[in-house]
């Protein structure tokens, strides 16, 4: 009993001292500060609290806005990772931001008119890094995008679905749309109705009904049976008349492998696209539904390729007879920009080998272009380690 | 149990006046060392690189070698150089013995198999076919395969027990055919994403990989019965090939990290080797990883050009 009131008097006593401080923390950066500049309707907890030291620096700081450590992991000492990151993010989306620590990108760290401390309109947020995206599309916008409302399919931290959907497409497509609804729109169709994206621009297009601004010749033509004559229609039917890509199948390392027979569709939709190549999706975004290892093992490291528009600039995305499929032999895939390279540089091609395997030399005997953490995306440091593999006499 | 060092020192102390006039100091450090090595059994001692298969002795270098196959009968390697249209012979000892390129008539081999007769079966991807070559008669006869009436895309090739074992890269399937090269088994990875990607038998199963779910599958060659799927249990960037060891215990090899990794009968994860690079003993886009008769694990690197074979 008397250790109760001990504790009970301490908290007393303590209590009035802590809020007398923190008053005159803020109070004391307020004298600069203007107080208006931290008031809206939402407001960040340590600033209500007035514990403006909770974050900076009043003297000195390395990181800036007198920051105590880079925003990210700032903002993690109190928003542990682990709680909206779910148990490990393995195999999981997790938006670049995030990734990268910078929260600051949607967040306002003092105060907000909106739920969940954004900066600004969330749209407004979602629209700084997507600039592909328009804010209307000329024919067809959907509602949700239209309103600025990514949230409705999204979400803006770490998700289990591919482009941070909240759920699979077909599901979340299901959750506004009623089936009896969808039926009667696509009346006749012969099969049940399914993977709406495979047709369906989420976001908008020039055609009505979200369709996709590319159309595959048969679908445009309605002509099913070109494709569909009986049963699923494998890779086969696709080489019959795409005869330039059918050469690819006769490749080593080739993408002709799918569990369902048809390699194709895993990449490309068979109705329609937003490009004339009817893509599902951006090109990286399709290489990383299956190469996540590739972009996440390289996502880190200090020195990386300067971002090249796809990955179709170096790699035959459908099959080459050369290593990683790279496009061309040996160095001529980087000589197509590096060309300086290809006309001064260490000794390449056939007449010089490399000691230690018999291979010839190629830019990526010294090169790792997808990144490392040494200069020019060597693969050791070129002061004398890399030369050293080989120039052993040096 | 064997006694610790510890152990031995007192034991050595409490006979010192019968030892010491016998026992020298080196002759009892050597003691020592073998009583350690014979206490620890073999799966727990490392590997080490004990030779190197090379195109150079043929006089060119191996340019992206994607296969092995060993005669056990008669001692030899034989590595499919798929770049360079050729496959290469190698005794056990890794001296190259000779080169083969049916008079320039391969088109991309990629996996091979050898009969007692001499007849070699090959994949050959330029052609899409499981190619028939008959040494003595000098005939290379191509064989397109169809199942269902659609073209089979062979990839991996065993034999085994008389009949093939073609895995079917258009679906990820695993064909079992005929001396006639007609399907009469097929073993499918229901469910998964991508099929397999490599598969391997031994005694009277068949060990498959499924790559995207990162899994093994067993099946039974002596009936029916679904397979046994075994997780494995340690994420793998991206695992291309697999071998099993006569413990069960499964050595999975990732093209993407160039080291093995290796797993339990169970699944769960032991440990992994290996790095990458260029040096020996390192791997750079490795391609498959297999037992030779001889216990010795080989593995084909199609990016340093070479078969590398380990033992311990």
């Amino acid at each position: 009993m008397s250790r109760v009131v001990l504790w009970l008097t301490l908290l007393f006593w303590v209590a009035p001292v802590c809020a007398v401080h923190a008053a005159s923390e803020s109070a004391v950066c307020f004298k600069c500060h203007k107080k208006a500049d931290f008031s809206a309707k939402i407001v960040h907890r340590p600033v209500a609290q007035g514990k403006c030291e909770s974050c900076h620096n009043p003297h000195v700081a390395r990181y800036k806005g007198l920051l105590q450590k880079p925003d990210g992991q700032l903002c993690e000492s109190c928003h542990k990772k682990r709680e909206w990151l779910g148990n490990g993010a393995g195999g999981r989306v997790i938006h670049e931001p995030v990734r990268q620590g910078q929260c600051l990108k949607c967040h306002d760290p003092h105060k907000s008119e909106v739920k969940g401390l954004v900066h600004g309109k969330l749209a407004d947020r979602c629209f700084a890094c997507h600039k592909d995206l328009p804010k209307k599309f000329e024919g067809s916008t959907h509602s949700p995008y239209a309103k600025g409302r990514c949230i409705v399919c999204h979400l803006p931290h770490v998700a289990d679905n591919y482009q941070m959907l909240r759920t699979s497409p077909d599901k979340l497509c299901l959750k506004c749309h009623q089936r009896k609804a969808l039926n009667k729109a696509h009346k006749g169709y012969p099969v049940e109705i399914k993977d709406c994206l495979s047709c369906h621009n989420p976001h908008g297009s020039k055609r009505k009904y979200l369709i996709r601004n590319f159309l595959h010749e048969p679908f445009k033509k309605n002509n099913c049976k070109v494709c569909h004559s009986g049963g699923q229609p494998g890779t086969e039917v696709c080489l019959k008349c795409h005869k330039d890509i059918s050469k690819k199948v006769l490749t080593l390392h080739n993408h002709f492998t799918s569990s369902t027979g048809n390699s194709c569709i895993i990449c490309h939709s068979p109705h329609a696209g937003d490009t004339s190549g009817l893509l599902k999706g951006r090109q990286a975004q399709i290489c990383r539904s299956c190469h996540e290892d590739t972009f996440k093992r390289d996502q880190d490291k200090i020195y990386r390729h300067p971002k090249v528009s796809h990955c179709g600039e170096c790699h035959n995305v459908h099959g080459s007879n050369r290593l990683a499929m790279f496009r061309s032999e040996g160095s001529a895939v980087c000589e197509r920009c590096h060309e300086t390279q290809g006309k001064f540089t260490h000794p390449l091609g056939d007449k010089v080998r490399d000691p230690r395997t018999g291979q010839k030399m190629t830019c990526i005997s010294c090169h790792k272009p997808m990144g490392t953490d040494y200069k020019y995306e060597l693969l050791l440091s070129g002061e004398k380690d890399l030369c050293i593999q080989c120039h052993r006499n040096y | 149990m064997y006694p610790m060092p510890s152990q031995l020192l007192i034991i050595k102390q409490g006979a010192r006046e019968v030892i010491r006039p016998v026992v020298s100091t080196r002759v009892f450090l050597g003691a020592l060392l073998a009583i350690f090595f014979m206490a620890v059994p073999v799966w727990a001692v490392p590997w080490h690189h004990v030779l190197t298969l090379r195109g150079e002795p043929s006089g060119l270098a191996m340019n992206m070698p994607t296969a092995l196959f060993v005669d056990k009968e008669r001692s030899r390697y034989y590595v499919v150089d798929a770049a360079n249209n050729r496959l290469l012979s190698f005794d056990r000892d890794g001296k190259f013995l000779s080169s083969f390129n049916a008079m320039g008539r391969l088109s991309i081999p990629f996996d091979m198999v050898r009969e007692k007769g001499g007849i070699i079966w090959l994949v050959e991807k330029g052609k899409n076919s499981l190619t028939r070559i008959d040494l003595k008669a000098r005939k290379v006869v191509p064989n397109i395969l169809s199942f269902n009436g659609r073209t089979v895309y062979p990839d991996r090739l065993k034999m085994h027990g008389g009949v093939f074992y073609i895995l079917n890269k258009a679906n990820g399937d695993i064909l079992c055919l005929d001396a006639d090269l007609k399907v009469k088994r097929v073993f499918s990875c229901n469910g998964c994403r991508l099929g397999f990607v490599d598969f391997k038998i031994v005694g009277n199963d068949l060990f498959a990989l499924a790559q995207a779910e990162q899994s093994v599958y067993r099946f039974s060659l002596g009936d029916d019965s679904p397979a046994k799927v075994i997780h494995l249990q340690k994420k793998m960037e991206f695992p291309c090939s697999l071998a099993v060891d006569s413990l069960g215990n499964f050595f999975i090899l990732d093209r993407h990290a160039d080291h093995v990794v290796v797993f339990d009968p169970v699944g769960r994860f032991k440990y992994s080797f290996l790095q990458p690079g260029e040096a020996q003993g390192r791997l750079h886009f490795p391609w498959e990883i297999s037992f030779d008769p001889w216990g010795r694990l080989c593995i084909v690197e199609e990016g340093n050009g070479r078969v590398e074979i380990f033992n311990r």
